[in-house]
């Protein structure tokens, strides 16, 4: 099989405009991913899934990453003006001062598809698409129409993640009832305060168990 | 009336109609005094497979499976009359041969009127 | 009235029954307990082999499965209940026909299990349906759903017809359907039936 690179060499060719990436995986197995543009998606998965050589028919696995929002603090040189007695004069002197900021990277959903070849007998071709952020634009296009397999699965990250996907043929909540608002795999999901005894409070268990006894005895709920 | 012949058979009549409601009775009568009837509407719901239960149990069926069922019944019927006709075959008169055409043409022509009809396309 | 117990065994010796219509009833209602046919999980397995050649539940006159619940007494919680499945076993609590028990069969049914601190998963099914016998076990072997079953009957037979005990099919007054949780936005709506289930207090 090619190497990540030559796929997408190729694919560059193939769909002009497309930003790939190569994301590597730094575990021995090096199962390196490709990060592409998601207004080319169908595109290149088009390509891969009829690309003679690669001709990647067949999807095993999407699933859904939630990324948070980052804080990286970075040192950052800043002039300032600043007040000194020099020679006992009092004046205002232009000096470097190292400051640490903090910056945010904002956090995105991502797919990440799969990809085996039942013909050529080769694989995986792992590849990935991300959403510009986590609550608003978080459409993908859907690769049901390339690979069928997707659907389901589609369907459960839209449900788990929310991510939507656009050009679904039928894209509804497939685990939680229709009525449900949250997304129970992101990260930030806060479960409802259905807490009750625990014999073994620790870790996660034991906080929220701290906060429920806190919520009872502020009267907020029973129990 | 003791000596009329049917007395025994009265005597019996009314012991059997005792032995079937008796029980009945007895049944209403514990339900009366120690079982309380609670219905409810989920009780009383039509259909049980645990989601909430929607519309009648009294369904229209579409007439076409119906003329479907008669056409079937027709020529299952024909077919009892054909084997005993293919059997003894050898041995027939025309009279015979041609009485069994009309009747096997009479059936084909229903059945070219309800294929004309499109009773048979399943839609 | 009650019976001597001596009495009844002296007299039973000279060929001679004796019985209370409380006794006969309770008899006749332990000796035939027809449960639900349903499983949600894998405890149903184990439920499906206890009722096999095996462990031959025909023993305790319970082999007679029922597909509709008008027709069964017992209903066995074979499983993980999830929060999307909770409504329809209500339901069908509701539809059985009094006097009627629950089994919760196994962590999930009883507690919510493995899973209990997930989102999906009920946190045991006595939040909304009054339960008879918990049974521990992930899953529990056939022997303890039989011993499940030989406490139900216990239960059973130590039931009065009439007075302060009675149990809830004798009673009027005694609820005979039970609230069916929507499905909310965040949660089930209402998290736990407040009739039949209260947070377990903590006695330290």
């Amino acid at each position: 099989m090619k190497s990540v690179e030559e796929i997408k060499a190729a694919i560059e060719t193939a769909v002009p405009g497309a930003a790939v990436t190569v994301i590597p995986n730094p575990a021995p197995n090096a199962q390196h991913s490709l990060l592409i543009g998601a207004q080319h998606g169908v595109a290149v998965a088009e390509f891969l899934r009829d690309n003679e050589e690669l001709a990647l028919d067949y999807l095993s696995n999407v699933t859904g990453v939630d990324y948070l929002d980052k804080e990286i603090p970075e040192k950052v040189k800043v002039t300032r003006q600043v007040s000194k007695t020099v020679d006992g004069v009092e004046q205002t002197v232009d000096e470097m001062v190292e400051e640490t900021r903090k910056r945010v990277e904002p956090g995105y959903l991502e797919a990440v598809y799969h990809l085996f070849s039942v013909a050529k007998k080769h694989g995986p071709v792992i590849i990935r698409m991300r959403t510009a952020n986590r609550t608003d634009q978080v459409e993908l296009p859907s690769l049901t129409p390339v690979w069928r397999g997707a659907e389901f699965q589609e369907r459960e990250i839209f449900d788990l993640f929310g991510i939507v996907f656009t050009g679904h043929p039928d894209l509804r909540r497939i685990l939680m009832w229709d009525e449900f608002k949250d997304h129970p795999m992101r990260r930030d999901y806060v479960e409802p305060d259905d807490f009750e005894y625990e014999p073994t409070a620790h870790d996660e268990v034991l906080k929220r168990a701290q906060e429920h006894k806190a919520k009872v005895a502020a009267g907020e709920a029973v129990q | 009336m003791a000596s009329s012949p049917y007395f025994s058979l009265a005597v019996l009549f009314v012991v059997a109609l005792g032995f079937g409601l008796a029980p009945l009775g007895l049944a209403w009568l514990w339900q009366k005094v120690f079982s309380p009837a609670k219905p409810n509407e989920i009780k009383n719901a039509i259909y049980e497979c645990g989601l909430q239960s929607r519309g009648d149990a009294w369904v229209q069926f579409r007439s076409a499976y119906y003329l479907y069922a008669i056409i079937f019944l027709i020529f299952d019927v024909e077919a009892i009359f054909l084997l005993p006709f293919a059997v003894a075959f050898t041995g027939l008169g025309a009279a015979a041969c041609v009485s069994m055409l009309v009747f096997v043409l009479l059936l084909i022509e229903g059945l070219a009127w309800a294929w004309a009809k499109g009773v048979l396309t399943w839609a | 009235m009650a019976v001597d117990e001596k009495l009844k065994i002296e007299l039973g010796k000279q060929g001679v029954m004796v019985t209370t219509i409380q006794e006969l009833y309770n008899w006749g209602r332990r000796s035939s307990i027809w449960p639900m046919q349903f499983g949600l999980a894998c405890c149903a397995i184990e439920m499906i082999a206890t009722t096999m050649a095996r462990y031959d539940l025909a023993r305790f006159g319970s082999e007679v499965f029922r597909p509709s619940p008008r027709q069964a007494d017992l209903m066995i919680i074979s499983g993980t209940v999830t929060k999307k499945m909770a409504p329809q076993v209500v339901r069908l609590y509701n539809q059985m026909a009094e006097p009627r028990y629950v089994i919760a069969m196994g962590a999930c049914a009883i507690s919510g299990g493995p899973f209990k601190q997930g989102y999906n998963v009920l946190k045991g099914i006595d939040r909304y349906i009054p339960v008879d016998v918990h049974i521990p076990g992930c899953p529990p072997r056939p022997e303890a759903l039989i011993q499940a079953f030989m406490t139900l009957q216990k239960k059973i037979d130590e039931q009065h017809l009439t007075g302060e005990g009675r149990p809830r099919h004798l009673d009027e007054q005694a609820p005979g359907e039970f609230q069916v949780p929507e499905f909310g936005e965040h949660d089930l709506d209402p998290p736990s039936n407040p009739g039949t289930w209260t947070v377990p207090k903590i006695i330290q």
